[in-house]
């Protein structure tokens, strides 16, 4: 079985892959896919670290089962967020949605 | 004969690792939404090897079922070539994003092979049965299920309002 360093380094490219994508994407949906990876890197995290305590503890697993509800929630509020943004500017490129820059 | 850990931790991460990144740079913002989908499953398989079985199914019923789905049907509810219109920026802000991730995650793991004598390199003997997480979730914290509950439903209504067109 791989060491828990292993799990935490697969986290940690997830999470850089993540960042670069919320970092440098302009669509708005791209920006989405982004988050939700980096959700998954924390949840990758939680349940590695539930598994190697010892003994074996359930409570990591416990919040993950609260952070999948909590992200599935998120896509929807911002899946509405982006139709709503199209609808109104017909595009959803994040640079161009400026209308409250001063 | 089962295949050995170290071989499904590889393929596991290969198949993860590449699907994230093929979802950010794939042209076609539908092909990215389904290889979101893939790494999501391999994500999954992480937590089956990692005695998470229900976390595992819950992964792909909501992630892979109901997130990806839902994307699906806003990619094609906004306008074709307005989704695929791509998007990265100017060349010298994709490098300096390239630059902050790649920073950000060598750190990260630098940390956590500095920290590897220290950590366990084999998982504790035992498991995590399924029965064990129900007394956890309703007995030691139920004031956050019943919150979360009413968040869900709120935040679902909430998107209903949202994308509601005005006749």
């Amino acid at each position: 079985m791989p060491s828990l360093v292993s799990y935490i380094i697969v986290s940690a490219a997830l999470l850089g892959i993540g960042i670069y994508g919320l970092s440098v994407k302009r669509n708005a949906i791209r920006i989405l896919f982004a988050v939700e990876l980096i959700v998954n890197a924390a949840n990758l995290n939680f349940v590695a670290f539930a598994r190697y305590m010892n003994p074996p503890n359930v409570t990591g697993q416990v919040i993950v089962f609260y952070s999948i509800a909590a992200a599935a929630m998120e896509a929807a509020v911002g899946l509405a967020l982006i139709l709503v943004a199209f609808r109104l500017n017909s595009t959803i490129d994040v640079r161009k949605l400026n209308k409250l820059k001063g | 004969m089962s295949v050995p850990p170290d071989i499904t931790f590889v393929v596991l991460t290969t198949v993860t690792l590449l699907a994230a990144i093929m979802a950010l740079q794939a042209k076609e913002l539908i092909y990215g939404a389904i290889s979101l989908a893939i790494s999501f499953i391999g994500i999954a398989g992480f937590f089956v090897s990692l005695d998470a079985p229900y976390l595992a199914m819950l992964q792909i019923a909501v992630y892979v079922g109901a997130v990806v789905v839902l994307i699906l049907f806003t990619i094609m509810l906004v306008r074709r070539e307005e989704a695929d219109k791509d998007e990265t920026g100017e060349t010298g802000q994709s490098a300096a994003g390239l630059w902050l991730a790649g920073l950000l995650a060598v750190s990260i793991a630098g940390i956590a092979a500095l920290a590897g004598p220290n950590l366990p390199a084999t998982p504790p003997p035992g498991n995590l049965p399924v029965s064990q997480l129900g007394p956890v979730l309703a007995g030691a914290y139920p004031v956050p299920l019943v919150i979360l509950a009413l968040l869900l439903s709120g935040a679902l209504l909430g998107a209903l309002v949202l994308a509601k067109v005005d006749k």
